[in-house]
């Protein structure tokens, strides 16, 4: 009997090993084509609302007009995203279509031969509607590596009514401006500019914007190649910094506040009027929106571009600007692939996107229905600048972009100083 | 952090034999037939049964411990972003960058903090509480269920929950304020002179009901007729327990001592939760763990960062076995007296 029930042990015990190690090496259905079917997995970083809805509606009638063509969404929270991608890249399992973030994060990718190459499978439509300037962010060695889907340049969002509560009557222009106006709004009780440190871009990206004040177009393109971090410019870029952030204009406890998650984020500080400008690209209205007590878009949400300094080498009118874009990755089905990018350019698709995002369209036909006032003066002063920069942390990749965020929270927290912001970058190239 | 649980069965009842068996290490473990005659009929029977029985263990094991620990030893000596196989070789590159690191040494500095700290915090404390809790005195259980609550609590719960409360617009500031004490409202996250306190705070309310129910485990397998016979002899209460129930307590403690340490070494989630992926460093509260991640991973080094693991490995390696060697090893010997004298 006994010897019964130890058999019967271990055939159950050979039984659930078998099944556990079948279960981890199953479940991989990859995209392909299988008998004219194919299946495609589609990352993107819109985890609620209107922006998460809008995909879904997309894809839904992508799919009805194609229909062997089956895509599965994922949505990955904005942090999350580039580690997740990365990962997903090295094991061989990466997604068919994911968002592309351009810059150095995307050379990286096209040079290990990750990315489909898309320069002759864009529509002659697409072209014409987007313009040569946001392929030429998409690209890296003369060829096209992504799809622009929107265009976002940077500038400060603020609350109109919290401004008129200060007694401010038109946004500043300067810096000098920028300072005063920040004096009055601590006078009535709100935080004056808020940042979210805790993800290290924001509270990097008013470093960038100095340094696009101090710096010369030149300086910066040579940079991004070089990473060499030489021309004083940065280091006076810098001094702007660390001058600005001792008038303490944010928000208490900035280091731990989150961009992009929930009220206490800096997105929702503005949404919430409890602070009263940011830094930040064109998404911002859309995540402000999701965060408003009524998750309607904030009704008196403003725009003005980076005030200007005295004496940089940058010309004042120039901008921060990222572009948003899709990939295929090298394995995934080309022609059903880049079918599904060029259909998400088109004018209707366009037009749907900047309703759920807020968000400026990289398709100038859809751009006509802009109606908010703060995206028309984002419009025009993105029509006009003479030079639109990649975020710089885009641009240097993942290593030393990193780097020069962190080094830019350790200046803000009082922990680091200009100089470290440089030997940051410097020594993370020792790293990889 | 997940060696906790199986510890506490360790020690349950029998906290002589059981420390006996984790301080004893493998030699002890690969011969569990012991010395029992073998009949040669049932030999083959029996190592068959072993195989089988202790054959998926090992494959498990060797699939998912040693061979990724192999791996990491050799993607660490490559300057490797993760695509693709590594193809540049750097020798012990990475070793040296990570020992010039200014950030790697404050990342030392903080785990060593928050090592020495938790044991100063949590042991006294937890003792106490112990000690107290040992006495039959009202609401006894529900007192001991409230302290080991806060163990049970996943730590992304714990990290969020504290993390908002310790804002600087969060509760525990707004209660300060309210309650006359607004001066020592303070930057509890984002303050570096501060910010490590915090977490030892939490880390402390946190396990410190593990710390509790071990040492309760321990007190109740010391026999009662010791404490008899120590009051009947005259001792006091507080003589008693210096002179009877610490000494006897011994191997629980040291054996929490050496979990704590090594938990603490490996920290990681709460740091995470808290401090997000890029600002610990910024705060004072990085640990290797988090700086592995920081500097592997979310830069893309895969390279650098599995050479950070191997040196994190080797560190925690070489603590635990020289703590088995010098501390742990009393309780050995200490174990097979008693259960000689049995």
């Amino acid at each position: 009997m006994k010897r019964k029930i130890r058999v019967a042990g271990i055939l159950a015990l050979a039984v659930a090993t078998a099944l556990v190690a079948t279960g981890c090496s199953g479940s991989s259905d990859k995209g392909g084509s299988a008998g004219g079917k194919v299946t495609m997995t589609f990352w993107h970083n819109s985890t609620t609302g209107p922006g998460k809805a809008f995909w879904v509606q997309t894809v839904k009638d992508f799919e009805a007009l194609h229909k062997n063509v089956t895509i599965k969404i994922q949505t990955i929270q904005n942090e999350d995203l580039d580690g997740k991608l990365q990962t997903a890249l090295n094991s061989g399992d990466a997604p068919d279509i994911f968002l592309q973030r351009g810059g150095g994060k995307m050379a990286a990718m096209a040079d290990a031969g990750q990315l489909m190459d898309i320069t002759g499978s864009i529509d002659a439509s697409t072209k014409a509607a987007v313009g040569a300037g946001a392929f030429k962010g998409e690209s890296y060695k003369g060829k096209v590596y992504a799809m622009p889907v929107d265009v976002l340049p940077e500038g400060i969002y603020y609350s109109q009514d919290l401004f008129k509560a200060a007694g401010i009557d038109t946004p500043p222009t300067t810096m000098a401006e920028l300072n005063a106006d920040v004096t009055k709004l601590k006078a009535t009780g709100v935080a004056p500019i808020a940042v979210g440190a805790k993800d290290a871009w924001p509270a990097a990206h008013w470093y960038y914007n100095f340094a696009l004040r101090e710096c010369s177009e030149a300086t910066l393109e040579k940079a991004g190649t070089s990473l060499k971090f030489d021309n004083a410019c940065w280091t006076k870029a810098g001094n702007d910094l660390k001058a600005f952030s001792d008038t303490n204009p944010f928000n208490q406890g900035f280091l731990t506040t989150s961009a992009q998650q929930g009220a206490g984020s800096s997105a929702g500080l503005l949404a919430n009027h409890k602070a009263a400008m940011e830094l930040m690209g064109a998404w911002d209205p859309g995540v402000i929106a999701s965060l408003t007590p009524d998750q309607k878009p904030l009704p008196d949400l403003g725009w003005f571009p980076f005030p200007t300094i005295a004496g940089g080498a940058g010309d004042p009118a120039s901008m921060m600007g990222g572009i948003d874009g899709f990939s295929c990755s090298a394995k995934a089905p080309k022609k059903e692939c880049t079918e599904f990018l060029n259909y998400t350019t088109t004018k209707s698709v366009q037009e749907a996107y900047y309703k759920a995002f807020n968000a400026i369209p990289a398709n100038s036909d859809a751009q006509k229905v802009i109606t908010e006032p703060f995206l028309k003066s984002v419009l025009a002063a993105y029509s006009k600048a003479p030079f639109v920069s990649q975020y710089l942390d885009t641009v240097y990749g993942q290593n030393a972009g990193n780097a020069l965020n962190t080094g830019v929270v350790d200046l803000l927290a009082g922990k680091g100083s200009v100089s470290g912001i440089i030997s940051a970058v410097n020594e993370a190239a020792a790293k990889g | 952090m997940s060696s906790y649980p199986g510890a506490t069965s360790v020690t349950d009842s029998q906290p002589l034999q059981g420390t006996q068996k984790v301080g004893g290490g493998a030699q002890r473990a690969s011969s569990p037939a012991g010395p029992r005659p073998r009949r040669k009929a049932t030999d083959w029977r029996q190592r068959f049964e072993i195989t089988v029985l202790a054959g998926p263990a090992i494959v498990v094991f060797v699939a998912f411990v040693i061979f990724p620990v192999g791996l990491a030893a050799y993607y660490g000596f490559y300057r490797w972003k993760g695509f693709g196989p590594p193809i540049d070789f750097v020798g012990l590159g990475n070793y040296v960058t990570i020992f010039a690191d200014k950030a790697f040494h404050e990342v030392l500095l903080h785990n060593g903090i928050i090592v020495v700290l938790s044991l100063v915090i949590q042991g006294p404390i937890a003792i106490v509480l112990a000690l107290l809790l040992n006495q039959k005195i009202r609401g006894r259980s529900i007192i001991r269920v409230l302290i080991f609550v806060p163990y049970v609590i996943s730590e992304v719960i714990v990290g969020t929950g504290w993390g908002l409360m310790l804002q600087t617009t969060g509760a525990v500031n707004d209660l300060l304020q309210s309650i006359g004490l607004g001066a020592f409202r303070a930057d509890w996250l984002s303050d570096p002179r501060i910010a490590i306190w915090a977490l030892m705070i939490i880390i402390s309310w946190k396990y410190i009901g593990f710390a509790v129910i071990l040492f309760l485990a321990g007190l109740q397998s010391i026999p009662e007729e010791l404490f008899e016979a120590a009051s009947i002899d005259g001792a006091s209460y507080w003589q008693i327990q210096r002179r009877i129930t610490l000494p006897l307590l011994g191997p629980t403690i040291r054996i929490w001592a050496f979990l704590s340490i090594i938990g603490s070494l490996q920290l990681f989630d709460l740091v995470y939760i808290i401090w997000g992926q890029y600002v610990a460093s910024t705060a004072g509260t990085s640990t290797m763990a988090t700086y592995m991640v920081a500097n592997g991973r979310t830069s893309g080094n895969y390279g650098y960062g599995n050479a950070v693991a191997v040196v994190m490995f080797l560190i925690s390696l070489a603590i635990a076995l020289a703590y088995q060697r010098f501390v742990l090893r009393r309780d050995v010997v200490a174990g097979a007296v008693t259960e000689r004298k049995k």
